[in-house]
């Protein structure tokens, strides 16, 4: 018979063995290189709600996928059937464990509370609405099952509460003229925004895409050269496969 | 329970349809026609073969192999709901006929045999049968060889497949009973990973068994059981019991209880077919719910439909590894469409359905493999995908599939998860390293947005002229405003092109011709739009 004192330790032991100690914060989802430094512990933070907004919202929230799907997790995007996933894979998605349900309809609660748990990471659409009840539960279940969701646009409509707002602030393309040219590439400047609204801005300047359709850092001190006026890449860029064959302009 | 004894029970006919796939579409097999899934022929007729189309080849190549080709995608509900017209030919041979699939089925002989007067009259009945229903649905007096249905007879229903696929002159194949085990030793282990063979994904096994020198099914079966199952663990000891002429599995012989069939009358009595299958669907998830808690799988069900006059269709299926509910619901679907298109149609609306689990076996489990690719997290992720489809229906759910071709329609494709089976090893070409050049694609970058439907657009000049595009390639007018319904007017910023595509200017029916545009708005938004047969569209927005 053992006597009760001499158990004690012997718990004290069980309870660090069966729950070590992880954060929430330190569970996170990685993201790529480029995109890392914004985040604390260098990537989404699992079941957490991360709201995109802003001109390039599609765009960036593909690119904080791309960590995702190359580490064998799954993302499914939910409401979004004009994705384009050849500009997703030029920014380097791998789509093996990547699924579409383009139109919920008015099954979105029930969609997104099938996946959460089941997939790591969901791309919600700006169609996509979910009722007060339907976002709680489901808020309560990422939580629990360490899934993150990322909206374009307002998360609130999904009655979600986002942890980090991601905004696109300024946005510019490159290499499109006035009858000449064709888009090469395009700087963003993007920032963070916590929960509270906290002041501790987090920015970063990002080729989104650059001229080879991936994503880049772009360098700090470049100027933002104004809407109107592009950039000065001397050359005539082509768009088509076509023009390096046939002259069509000449 | 004894050796022999349990031999003597199992012993089964096997029929095979060759060609069944191609049968099924109602093409006729003398014309080289091939059968894909997957983009991969599985089927090819003996017209096709004689150009050297093979078995497991890609279109193109098969394609380019015989250019008159005719391309047959693989349809399963259609293999299943034709194959009833079969099924019917032999309800009076055996009333436990087992459906494995369009073109393949089995059923124990032990009875029809001393009715029929020994096996090899049973099996010339069959042949005959099956024969005579076949060229009423094919449409032809003589039945051409290649399509003669085969019939094997052995002591288990692998062996049986394996007589009834290698039986090559006469059509039947019998193996004299208890000699199950010298008939397999010749063949090769690849056998196991056969169609019809019970292992599940004996593929990498089988790579196994060759690389360690194993080469028949005698080396296998000579081998001892023990060291089988410690080496590989279930399908290990699953292997060596086939390969020693013994039926996969032991189904449990215990009565059926009460839990392992599920009734349901439909009231009001239902004139559609969706109807049943969805009261099929909660029977099918009841049972299944029912025999894991059990710790059972079910191999075989037996689907029963009454209508109110009083007509029963009644059929059992069997599956290789275990039935899903899907799986069920799928087989009542294919029953039913294949009654209402049979002669015996029912009259009236249906008014019952029973479903009974006819054969159960121990749930081995599915172990995950040491070089498995498949990990605990896609299952996980394939179930709850599995059970969107189920919410908004089978073709919610896509996965990317990138097409060869020039304009973005083409490159940007989706297929329903429903369609292909997962792999994660699955090559997802992207049009950058796609080996066809496609002259004419766009370069990176590409749009973000992709509209599934073009929006017509308009694009005038500063005088308000819409801008257009001659037939040589001139365009006439500056573009400063574009305006569409739903997305407003905006003034043009910058713009680039034309950059001029022209696709199959060889059909007159198919050609096309079309001048894309880049647009650059004053919002800082950037699109793509395209001018064809002097209508403007909005295709894509780089966002």
């Amino acid at each position: 018979m053992q006597k009760a004192s001499s158990s004690v330790p012997l718990t004290d032991d069980l309870r660090q063995i069966s729950t070590p100690v992880v954060l929430a914060r330190d569970r996170t989802l990685p993201v790529v290189n480029e995109l890392a430094g914004l985040f604390r512990g260098a990537g989404l933070q699992q079941g957490s709600t991360i709201e995109v907004e802003g001109a390039a919202a599609v765009s960036l929230a593909v690119a904080l996928t791309v960590g995702v799907t190359g580490s064998n997790r799954w993302v499914v995007a939910v409401g979004l059937p004009e994705l384009g996933s050849s500009a997703a894979a030029g920014l380097g998605v791998q789509f093996q464990r990547w699924a579409f349900v383009d139109r919920p309809k008015d099954q979105a609660g029930e969609v997104l509370y099938a996946l959460t748990g089941a997939v790591d990471l969901i791309l919600v659409g700006p169609e996509v609405r979910i009722r007060a009840n339907h976002g709680r539960k489901i808020a309560a279940r990422m939580r629990e099952r360490g899934t993150s969701i990322i909206t374009v646009g307002d998360a609130s409509r999904c009655n979600l509460q986002p942890s980090l707002r991601v905004r696109v602030n300024r946005t510019e393309w490159i290499g499109l003229q006035r009858g000449h040219g064709r888009l090469d590439s395009r700087k963003v400047e993007i920032e963070l925004v916590d929960r509270n609204g906290d002041s501790n801005h987090r920015r970063q300047l990002l080729w989104l895409p650059d001229s080879q359709g991936h994503l880049s850092v772009a360098k700090q001190d470049n100027e933002w050269t104004g809407q109107s006026e592009s950039c000065s890449r001397g050359e005539q860029k082509i768009l088509t496969d076509l023009d390096e064959q046939i002259p069509w302009a000449s | 329970m004894n050796l022999s004894h349990g031999l003597a029970d199992t012993r089964t006919l096997f029929l095979v349809v060759p060609h069944w796939r191609t049968i099924a579409t109602g093409v006729t097999c003398d014309i080289p026609a091939v059968v894909l899934n997957n983009n991969r022929v599985i089927d090819a007729t003996p017209g096709a073969a004689r150009h050297g189309i093979e078995l497991g080849i890609r279109r193109r190549e098969a394609q380019s192999l015989c250019p008159g080709l005719e391309i047959i995608v693989d349809d399963e509900a259609l293999n299943n709901t034709r194959f009833a017209s079969i099924a019917v030919a032999l309800e009076s041979v055996t009333p436990r006929l087992e459906i494995t699939t369009g073109g393949k089925c089995s059923f124990l002989t032990r009875g029809p045999c001393r009715y029929f007067g020994g096996d090899q009259a049973l099996a010339q009945i069959v042949v005959d049968r099956v024969s005579e229903a076949l060229s009423t649905m094919v449409g032809v007096r003589e039945l051409s060889a290649a399509i003669q249905p085969r019939v094997g007879i052995a002591d288990s229903r692998f062996a049986a497949s394996l007589a009834a696929i290698s039986s090559s002159v006469s059509c039947v194949q019998i193996v004299p009973p208890t000699t199950n085990a010298d008939f397999l030793s010749s063949f090769p282990v690849d056998a196991l990973a056969d169609g019809d063979s019970p292992l599940p994904d004996a593929d990498d096994l089988v790579g196994v068994f060759q690389r360690l020198g194993l080469e028949t099914l005698g080396d296998i079966a000579s081998l001892p059981k023990e060291e089988l199952y410690a080496r590989f663990g279930t399908s290990g000891s699953l292997a060596h019991r086939l390969s020693r002429g013994m039926d996969g599995r032991t189904p449990i012989l215990q009565p059926i209880s009460s839990l392992m069939s599920g009734e349901s009358d439909i009231d009001p009595p239902a004139d559609h077919l969706e109807t049943v299958v969805f009261s099929a669907k909660a029977l099918a998830n009841g049972i299944h719910q029912q025999l894991s808690g059990e710790g059972l799988v079910c191999v075989g069900v037996l689907i029963e439909v009454e209508s109110d006059h009083g007509e029963v269709s009644s059929r059992l299926w069997r599956h290789e590894h275990q039935f899903t509910p899907t799986d069920i619901t799928d087989r009542v679907r294919w029953q039913l469409e294949g009654w209402f298109r049979s002669e015996a149609a029912p009259t009236g609306p249906l008014t019952l359905i029973r479903l009974v689990a006819d054969e159960v076996i121990p749930d081995d489990g599915y172990q995950l493999g040491f070089w498995d690719k498949e990990t605990p997290n896609d299952e996980r992720a394939i179930r709850s995908l599995t059970r969107i489809q189920g919410i908004l229906g089978s073709d919610a759910v896509t996965i990317v599939h990138h097409g060869g071709g020039r304009r973005l329609s083409d490159i940007e494709q989706r297929i329903p998860l429903a369609a292909t089976t997962f792999d994660p090893d699955r090559p997802i070409v992207l049009p950058e390293s796609s080996v066809a050049p496609w002259p004419g694609r766009l370069l990176a970058p590409l749009p973000a947005v992709v509209l599934s439907q073009a929006q017509e657009l308009e694009v005038t000049d500063n005088q308000g002229r819409c801008v257009r595009v001659t037939g040589r390639g001139r365009v006439e007018g500056t573009p400063v405003q574009v305006r569409s319904k739903n997305f407003g007017s905006h003034s043009v910023v910058a713009w680039g092109g034309p950059w001029f595509l022209e696709e199959r200017w060889w059909d007159s029916c198919r050609k096309t011709r079309q001048a894309r545009f880049q647009f650059l708005l004053a919002d800082g938004t950037a699109h793509l739009c395209v001018v064809e047969n002097s209508r403007w569209w909005l295709e894509a927005s780089y966002e």
